[in-house]
């Protein structure tokens, strides 16, 4: 090639030079940094925007895959017959529960509290449910302890 | 008898300035002491320091500096007069077991195969998920330009400034690489006395680091808890690695073997249908290289050419240049704890500085000290293997300004 893309002061050095004078040694520092700092924001740049994209595709993938399964269970229900619910009279109040916390992990909990009753023969009662605030549960540092562990 | 008390290696030590290869084989006990007993990065520091002890064995000759002198003037086939020539075919007839090995660091051969090994061995989804933290990972390469600054006070050579601040870089192969194509023999240090200073301080690094993390921090900062990162598919891992090395080899064609290899290495790795090289990559040939650099390196560290004022420079701007670094991480790691309102742990910008993983996990004790049971360690990954790249994308600049 017989032109440079690019025309600026040139910024060589000869590896035996010696006395660096003090705009050279600017030069270096400042050419280094904005190089390293221009090539990783590139690379940020590139990176978030494919990984935005996979998002917006795995969560359009997602919610069709929902909204398929959940017009395959409103068909089998139309066929069955609705079962009559039991009517369980209870002596102990509803747990009062903090809100954000699904119904599936209300039920684990109280399976599990259940079957910790049972298997002391006590009548244990479920009085509410929180989330801890500040620390992390300890099935999470359990599994954050595994991750972390090769390292 | 009298001969061949003359031929043995003790006659060498009482002829003249052996009592340097002397000195030389005791500092190499000490660091034999430092990789076996205390732990210090023993897989390269034991063969470095088995290295040093075999070329200061007088008439071992195994190693002979004197072969890899550069050669003025000599006009090559294309009519070229090149004022760099090595003699290989003289090396290969008459050179030692580590003058052979030593090939592959001249030639600038095994930093880029131990990339490869690194980069099958490294999980870039910390840092996919939380692409920011390549800005972390920019950051702590201040430690290398502003280390150059140093040392070209201390009216050192261009070639000496590039690759002594490299030495911030806290990468180990990177370091050989650049020192290999910059330094010759009119310089007063040589690629074993770098790469002895970069992988000691690398061992340091739980030493070095904690006293300026908490400087440069304040105890709410510290005990920041960050949130969980998102997860990353498989095809993202598998762009990411192709994405790298397009865009970094093109701005930087001289940081390509390095980047090229360690992208190789991860894609290798993330692609699932290649277990068998990614395996190798990571353990066999990695062992290798690794046995072949160390013991060629620790050869180069002959008496003449450590026990010398430039090696107390080297060592000297070598910490200089890592705590640089480690400032720079935390300083911008504040700036985004500030513009992300607190949701940024800064303690994750020390691991910048490559080091994989020892940095990250230092990021991560520091956290704990503060709050037993944050983990910081999945967060400081993506600083940390950013940095890796940082410090290829640095050695390029310095190779590109600084002509051998």
């Amino acid at each position: 090639m017989s032109e440079l893309l690019y025309s600026a002061p040139e910024l060589l050095l000869k590896g035996s030079d010696k006395k660096l004078d003090g705009g050279t040694i600017t030069s270096v520092v400042i050419t280094g940094l904005t190089v390293v700092f221009i090539g990783l924001i590139l690379l940020i740049l590139f990176v978030s925007i494919y990984g935005k994209a996979f998002d917006f595709f795995n969560k359009k993938k997602a919610a069709k895959a929902k909204a398929e399964s959940e017009a395959k269970l409103k068909e089998a229900a139309k066929g069955a017959p609705v079962p009559k619910a039991a009517v369980v009279k209870s002596d102990t109040p509803a747990p009062v529960v903090e809100d954000g916390i699904g119904d599936e992990v209300v039920a684990v909990i109280a399976a599990a509290i259940a079957a910790m009753g049972a298997a002391n023969g006590k009548k244990l009662a479920l009085r509410s449910i929180k989330t801890a605030k500040g620390a992390r549960s300890a099935w999470a540092s359990a599994g954050a302890v595994e991750n972390t562990r090769p390292f | 008898m009298a001969d061949l008390a003359n031929q043995s290696g003790f006659a060498g030590f009482l002829a003249d300035g052996g009592w340097k290869n002397i000195i030389m084989i005791l500092i190499s006990f000490l660091f034999m002491y430092l990789a076996i007993a205390k732990g210090f990065e023993p897989l390269l520091l034991l063969p470095i320091s088995f290295g040093m002890l075999l070329t200061n064995l007088p008439f071992a000759e195994m190693y002979h500096p004197e072969y890899w002198e550069y050669i003025e003037g000599v006009k090559e086939q294309s009519g070229i007069i090149n004022d760099h020539y090595i003699d290989y075919g003289r090396i290969l007839q008459h050179g030692g077991l580590l003058d052979i090995l030593y090939c592959g660091v001249k030639l600038q051969i095994y930093p880029p195969l131990i990339f490869l090994g690194i980069g099958a061995m490294t999980d870039f989804g910390p840092l996919i998920a939380n692409p920011k933290s390549f800005l972390l990972g920019a950051a702590a390469q201040g430690g290398i330009f502003f280390t150059f600054i140093g040392a070209a006070l201390l009216n050192m050579s261009a070639a000496e400034c590039g690759s002594i601040a490299i030495i911030g870089g806290a990468d180990g192969p990177t370091a050989i690489y650049v020192s290999s194509r910059l330094l010759s023999k009119t310089d007063t240090i040589g690629v074993g006395t770098i790469a002895l200073a970069a992988y000691t301080y690398m061992a340091l690094v739980p030493i070095i680091q904690p006293p300026i993390m908490r400087a440069l921090t304040t105890k709410k900062e510290r005990s920041v808890v960050m949130g969980q990162l998102r997860s990353v598919s498989k095809i993202e891992k598998l762009i990411f690695p192709i994405l790298v090395t397009v865009i970094i080899s093109l701005m930087v064609p001289s940081a390509a073997p390095l980047v090229g290899m360690l992208m190789f290495g991860n894609l290798l790795k993330e692609s699932g249908c290649c277990d068998r090289i990614a395996k190798t990559a990571q353990n066999e040939l990695m062992n290798i290289i690794t046995i072949f650099l160390g013991v060629s390196v620790g050869a180069t560290t002959r008496a003449d050419k450590i026990l010398t004022l430039s090696f107390g420079k080297v060592i000297l701007l070598g910490v200089i240049a890592f705590s640089i670094g480690t400032a720079c991480g935390i300083l911008l790691g504040k700036l985004m704890y500030v513009i992300s309102r607190g949701k940024i742990n800064p303690l994750i910008g020390s691991a910048g500085v490559s080091a994989v993983p020892m940095a990250a996990r230092v990021s991560q004790k520091v956290g704990q000290e503060e709050v037993p049971t944050n983990y910081l360690l999945m967060h400081a990954m993506g600083p940390n293997v950013a940095g890796v790249i940082g410090s290829a994308v640095a050695a390029g600049v310095l190779l590109s300004i600084v002509q051998v």
